[in-house]
């Protein structure tokens, strides 16, 4: 089975005045359709800026990226953003939901930019998620209305929405507390396992970790290890 | 389509949740629309209005000058003097001709600005002249009636007379002889001997007396010369006030009625006018304003204006209607009246009104009465006096221009007064002297030439042919002899063959100044004739450019807003931006193109732009509509005079509110083009740094 996504002897290299930093130094690992994955690093290890090049928000300095086969290289701005539209979904540290829409509209927002939707059609598959993640009584809610976890709720509803091949979080625990961090990973655990989205976290904290099927351990912009925690869905 | 939708959705729902930002940004934009359409509608409903005023009334749209003229034709301001040298136009009935064939060219009016001086006798005369008629007449009661006149008027310039000498301390035999004269003629015993023997007294008193009595300062009239009934018949704000029209063909002339009531009415009478006009129209109160102050503090020295014109009956009575008013106030008459115009706000009306209704018939309101003919002099334009005599058949006014300093800018002469005092020449005269040229073969004879070998010390003509046995003085006298006689009446026909200085030309479409302008200069210069066609805006002087003005500042104004308004949303859009980066960068991340957020952000700008702008549109609409109905009023001479009269009625133009919706629409647009491309800027990747 072909790997989802791929990376390949991946370096990424960000300017700092005349010198540049690496950030990535030659990774290679790829993740299967249906895996629910972690990226377990400490700060600073690389980890966001590998999920930034899975996510298309970013490009290598060298090496290849492939999403659903296809090199990010060789896109160009508007290339990348219909990859992240039709094939990615996003789940932020922050949430990042747009203050000014309530639930049901930051979670529309990406299916208006897809189009090809009537409304009806629109509104059926919003309500549908959001009651799939708990919110349909917040439904009409602005984000500043809400609690941390159900803002990552709604975070999770608009990443799934479209019905994402891959579902890339940053952090998506961090700014919870334990109980809901729990909740919410579970929450993606089960939607991994009815619609075999694949979900590729990145994470340090251990409780989240010990959620995940398969941990790529990373340090100083390099994979130093990988651990397989179950056997279904594994790549 | 569908991507519009969302954008237009998207750009709502944004500005939903940045009220503050698009309520101050929407403001400015209504503002700025308001302004835009309240402003030029304004000041086009403004430069209509004061073009109707000058053109209806004066000017016409077109005025011809010759082409030779040295100085610009100039109606009003400080340029505008009949000093001006502008030439002149040798063959109006020609000009008018070829004028109206013109298409377009409604009345060809002739013209000319000059100004005179009545000499108007003094009062002491008239009240002489009235004493003499009395005893023609034999009218017991008339005769003591016009004594006691007589007898109040030298009793005030006896007074004068002490009084001056008074102060001046000197010993003038002048004045001695003066005095004692006076002191005649209020002696009791020449009053009885004037009664049984009148001839000697009279005498006395018309070539003794009555060069005492100086006058009020010279009067100036401005006037054009025209021709009187095509004038009234082409300026439709022509209407008469008092008396009637001359009949065609005859001399005379008509004031304007504002420098009538200025120049020539009762002076108690017209300060008490200005007073009652200034708290009625303007509602200033004598209290507050210093000029109404000064006007009642010299009203107290007026009152031999009245008491002389008064007969022994009218100063009886009103005499003792005053005693009853101030039985505390001694002295005579003049006290008592003095007493009566000591006036405030309180005793204003009623004092105006008892002094209209048992003084005002009691005494000759105007010093030349309607009706009448008086002397008007004026130099010659190569500086000869000349005089002719008038009469002045009436006054008029410009339709709703009664306050406006225009109404009493200018008077109007018949043209063959106006050109005998310009010394100008009639077809007639021209035909003369041409005549006279050709018999004694002067090389070169122009009126200036001929003035000056009549009334100058050097005759300036040179004689070609000396053994000529022409005599030429009494030929040339003769020419001025005629003139001399003036005769009441002219052949309308043949006036118009003569000279003038301008003329005016209205026309059938006022918006089609240009064009016809253009045309007449091409018949004029295909015609052979020295004429310049020139609108009427060139010749309003500093008036007529009060619009470019006035259109000037507006339009910085307008300007300034708009470059504020420009910097101003472009800083809170860029503003916006940045703290929008977050919302932009994770829009970017979940699928949004560059074009989509630029396009968003132009559309949120577009859509407040939008409302704003039309909510200004349609509160300036709403307001000058209803400025419409109720009219901007004004009583103050300049507003009346842009206005065309005491009240403005905006049009709505709908061209200016499509403008400003337009302006600003763009205007919002443009402010936005950079901060857009800034948030276009915003890469994905700042999602992932970003908080919410």
């Amino acid at each position: 089975m072909s790997p989802i996504v791929s990376v390949e002897n991946v370096v990424k290299e960000y300017p700092l005045g005349k010198l540049s930093v690496r950030a990535l130094d030659g990774v290679t690992v790829s993740f299967g359709e249906g895996e629910f994955a972690a990226i377990a690093a400490p700060s600073g290890a690389g980890k966001t800026t590998l999920l930034n090049l899975i996510g298309c928000v970013d490009v290598p300095t060298s090496g290849v990226v492939r999403i659903d086969g296809q090199s990010t290289s060789d896109l160009n701005d508007a290339g990348l953003t219909a990859l992240r539209l039709h094939k990615l979904g996003f789940i932020f540290q922050s949430f990042n939901l747009i203050a000014v829409l309530d639930v049901f509209q930051n979670v529309e927002f990406p299916l208006l930019l897809q189009g090809g939707m009537t409304k009806k059609e629109r509104e059926q598959r919003v309500r549908e998620i959001v009651e799939q993640v708990g919110l349909e009584k917040q439904i009409r809610q602005r984000p500043n209305e809400l609690s941390g976890g159900q803002r990552q709720r709604v975070a999770i509803a608009r990443a799934l929405v479209t019905r994402p091949r891959i579902v890339l979080a940053d952090e998506p625990t961090a700014n919870l507390d334990s109980t809901t961090g729990t909740n919410i990973i579970e929450l993606m655990k089960e939607i991994n396992r009815k619609a075999r989205t694949t979900f590729i976290f990145s994470t340090h904290d251990p409780k989240v970790i010990d959620q995940a099927e398969r941990v790529i351990r990373m340090a100083d912009g390099r994979i130093v290890g990988e651990e397989s925690r179950l056997s279904e869905g594994a790549a | 389509m569908e991507r519009l939708r969302i954008l237009v959705l998207m750009a709502l729902r944004s500005l939903g949740g940045h009220k503050i930002k698009g309520l101050i940004v929407g403001s400015l934009l209504a503002f700025g629309t308001f302004l835009f359409v309240m402003g030029t509608t304004m000041l086009e409903n403004i430069e209509r209005a004061m073009e109707a005023s000058i053109t209806k009334s004066i000017t016409g749209h077109i005025q011809l000058v010759s082409k030779k003229a040295v100085d610009r034709l100039t109606f009003f301001g400080p340029e505008a003097s009949s000093e001006q040298d502008i030439g002149v136009l040798e063959d109006f009935a020609r000009i008018r001709e070829v004028a109206s064939e013109v298409p377009g060219v409604r009345a060809v009016v002739p013209m000319g600005r000059y100004y005179g001086q009545p000499i108007l006798n003094t009062e002491l005369d008239e009240a002489i002249e009235a004493l003499e008629e009395a005893f023609a007449e034999g009218d017991a009661a008339r005769i003591e009636d016009r004594i006691g006149k007589v007898r109040r008027m030298t009793a005030t310039l006896r007074e004068d007379f002490e009084r001056v000498m008074a102060l001046s301390r000197e010993d003038d035999a002048e004045n001695e002889k003066a005095l004692a004269a006076l002191e005649r003629v209020t002696s009791e015993e020449f009053w009885t001997s004037l009664r049984e023997e009148p001839e000697e007294g009279l005498q006395f008193l018309s070539f003794e007396i009555a060069k005492l009595s100086d006058d009020e300062s010279m009067i100036y009239i401005p006037f054009i010369g025209t021709d009187l009934h095509h004038y009234a018949e082409s300026f439709v704000h022509f209407e008469m006030v008092q008396g009637e029209m001359p009949p065609p063909g005859t001399r005379g002339i008509l004031m304007s009625q504002a420098a009538y009531d200025m120049h020539l009415k009762n002076r108690p009478a017209r300060a008490l006018d200005r007073i009652h006009e200034a708290k009625t129209l303007d509602g200033r109160t004598i209290a507050d304003d210093p000029v109404l102050q000064d006007l009642v503090s010299r009203l107290g020295e007026m009152t031999a204006q009245v008491t002389m014109h008064l007969g022994p009956r009218a100063s009886a009575s009103l005499d003792e209607e005053l005693r009853k008013r101030f039985p505390e106030v001694e002295g005579d008459l003049d006290d008592r009246l003095a007493a009566f115009f000591e006036l405030d706000d309180e005793n204003f009306a009623e004092r105006y009104e008892f002094f209209q209704k048992e003084i005002v018939p009691q005494i000759p309101l105007y010093r030349v009465p309607v009706g009448s003919t008086f002397t008007l002099r004026s130099m010659t334009k190569s500086g000869y006096p000349k005089a002719v005599n008038v009469k002045l058949w009436g006054t008029f006014r410009f339709k709703s221009l009664e306050r406006s300093d225009l109404a009493s800018a200018y008077s109007l002469i018949d043209l063959a007064s106006f050109r005998d005092l310009l010394g100008l020449m009639t077809a007639e005269k021209r035909r003369e002297l041409d005549a006279i040229r050709e018999e004694i073969e002067v090389a070169e004879i122009d009126v200036d030439d001929v003035e000056a070998f009549l009334f100058g010390e050097d005759p300036v003509i040179e004689v070609a042919s000396a053994d000529s046995d022409l005599d030429l003085d009494a030929r040339l006298e003769s020419l001025d002899r005629a003139e001399a006689e003036t005769p009441d009446t002219f052949d309308p026909a043949e006036i118009e063959k003569g000279t003038i200085l301008n003329a005016a030309i209205v026309i059938e479409n006022p918006r089609a100044v240009g064009e016809v302008v253009t045309r007449l200069q091409e018949v004029f210069d295909r015609e052979g004739l020295e004429v310049r066609a020139l609108p009427w805006t060139a010749v309003t002087g500093i008036i007529g450019q009060l619009v470019v003005v006035l259109r000037a500042i507006l339009y910085v104004l307008i300007g300034i807003i708009f470059i504020v308004a420009l910097v101003i949303i472009n800083n809170s859009m860029v503003m916006a931006t940045m703290d929008r980066i977050g919302e932009i960068g994770t829009m970017r991340a979940i699928g949004a193109g560059r074009r989509f957020v630029l396009a968003l952000f132009l559309l949120e700008t577009l859509v407040l732009g939008f409302f704003a702008s039309a909510l200004g549109a349609l509160g300036a609409t709403a307001l000058l509509a209803f400025l419409g109905q109720t009219g901007i009023h004004t009583h103050q001479p300049f507003f009346i005079f842009l206005f065309g009269g005491t009240a403005l009625h905006p049009e709505i133009d709908l061209a200016n509110v499509l403008w400003g919706f337009v302006v600003i629409v763009v205007i919002s647009v443009l402010s936005t083009l950079y901060p857009a491309r800034l948030a276009a800027k915003v890469a994905p990747v700042v999602a992932m740094q970003g908080k919410e």
